[in-house]
């Protein structure tokens, strides 16, 4: 469980984040929605560890990061927006390497590295160099690679840009099924992917937690029932 | 966090064979020191039998070479966004500070090795001083060390490798090529004590007793000293990054 308490991150003088509050139990598709610069990279950097708070708190499990941090990061798996991987690297090698970081059985690698290969597709280019491959190819890698040794949170930027359409909908298949039994965060501009995947929105603007709910509640918000119409209407109000 | 640091490490270092980076390094490594022991150092013309006419340029060489080593190794993760992956993973950031830091410095070691040849070619023609010899190697071998750590230092806190490299070489030559001295002496502190202990601030000082063999404590602690404060650096830049 996430338990996200009065969280706040400045950068400098600009105010990302301001008192965000919300809970997340495992089962839970959650897509963080919001404008661009809205403070949805920031709210996933925060929850991943990556950025300390300016002030409140993220507890995972109870625990909170300034207090256990070794012991939350193995729970988290993270994407980045880029879904950066070592280019010099092959994509067998980064998975190896993901494997090994996060603490997977050795005797447990090869078989872990097979069925997340299979999962995405990756079998045929799993002695191709990373810098080689596709968009769509490094995004699948970077996911495979925090999978390896199945996180029970995975917070996802984007997670589908670059796909194809049979790409974005396999992929969100998994997601589904993976949520089954763990958290799933997902940041997306994709409409279609908020209703077909989420079973939460978080709606953020201007730094702000302004809805918390989800897309068919969201929807109504608009005279014609459509979520893109009542998130134009609801970030654009502020303006 | 002996395994985080070997993962790390094993990265690094496998990753500058991948990059052919360190097959670079290693040829214009050995070909200066080479062109400077044999033509600039006059080798057949003086008594080497402690190498001087090659040891004498490594400072100069290595401040050239480590920063192209150290470089990319914080930058490119900063440019690449590949930093956010590796800071989210359960892995220590002094693990990670160490293990960047042994990778660069082991292909130093590798470095050093190479020269080895000459040691021997030389031992054919004249008696050399082994233990003199094994001494500078190892001086070489803690400068090399200090030179790593200001790069990997240097390479935290930017985020273009060029950048990085510029910036570790004008730092090292402020550190280790101006002979301080002139300083010392011109602040004229009184009582020996002092003098000494100013003196043995001087990275110059050092240099000149560590590249003639005689390696004492004194040159062990201050060079280590150096190392583990450039990494002490290291490591609060990196998590000053993150908050």
């Amino acid at each position: 469980m996430i338990t996200v308490k009065n969280l706040s991150k400045d950068f400098g003088a600009i105010k990302a984040l301001q008192n965000i509050n919300f809970t997340i139990s495992p089962g839970d598709i959650v897509a963080l929605l919001g404008p661009n610069g809205a403070g949805k990279s920031t709210l996933m950097r925060l929850l991943s560890g990556y950025l300390e708070p300016t002030g409140g708190e993220i507890e995972i499990s109870g625990r909170t990061y300034a207090s256990h941090r070794m012991q939350i990061l193995p729970e988290i798996g993270y994407v980045p927006e880029s879904a950066p991987l070592y280019g010099e690297m092959t994509v067998f090698e980064f998975l190896k390497f993901m494997s090994a970081v996060r603490n997977l059985p050795t005797s447990q690698t090869s078989t872990r590295i097979a069925e997340v290969s299979e999962q995405f597709e990756l079998s045929g280019v799993l002695n191709q160099k990373c810098e080689t491959l596709s968009k769509g190819f490094k995004r699948r890698v970077a996911i495979a690679g925090v999978l390896t040794a199945s996180p029970r949170i995975l917070i996802l930027d984007e997670p589908t840009e670059g796909l194809d359409p049979n790409q974005k909908y396999g992929i969100r298949n998994f997601f589904k099924e993976y949520a089954r039994k763990n958290i799933v965060i997902i940041s997306t501009h994709i409409m279609e992917e908020v209703t077909s995947l989420s079973s939460r929105v978080l709606l953020l603007n201007k730094g702000k937690l302004i809805k918390d709910t989800t897309a068919a509640h969201l929807s109504e918000l608009s005279p014609d029932n459509n979520l893109e119409t009542a998130f134009r209407s609801i970030t654009n109000k502020d303006k | 966090m002996l395994k985080q640091t070997y993962l790390i490490f094993q990265k690094e270092f496998c990753s500058f064979f991948r990059t052919r980076l360190a097959y670079f390094i290693l040829g214009i490594y050995l070909f200066l020191s080479m062109f400077c022991t044999f033509y600039l150092g006059l080798y057949f013309d003086v008594v080497n039998a402690n190498l001087f006419s090659f040891f004498y340029f490594q400072v100069n060489i290595l401040m050239l070479l480590i920063p192209a080593l150290t470089m990319r190794l914080w930058a490119d993760e900063y440019k690449t966004g590949s930093i956010e992956l590796l800071l989210t993973q359960p892995l220590s950031c002094t693990a990670l500070v160490i293990g960047k830091f042994l990778s660069a410095w082991g292909i130093c070691l590798l470095l050093l090795v190479g020269t080895i040849p000459l040691w021997f070619f030389t031992s054919r023609f004249l008696t050399t001083d082994n233990l003199n010899i094994l001494g500078s190697y190892f001086g070489c071998f803690l400068i090399s060390g200090c030179m790593c750590a200001v790069g990997c230092m240097v390479s935290a806190f930017n985020k273009s490798p060029i950048v990085a490299y510029l910036a570790s070489v004008l730092l090292l030559i402020l550190i280790i090529v101006v002979n301080y001295n002139f300083v010392f002496d011109a602040l004229n502190f009184p009582g020996s004590l002092i003098i000494r202990f100013t003196q043995s601030l001087n990275f110059f000082y050092h240099q000149s007793t560590v590249l003639n063999g005689q390696v004492g404590l004194d040159n062990i602690i201050y060079y280590i000293s150096i190392t583990v404060f450039a990494l002490w650096l290291n490591r609060i830049t990196i998590e000053y990054k993150r908050g």
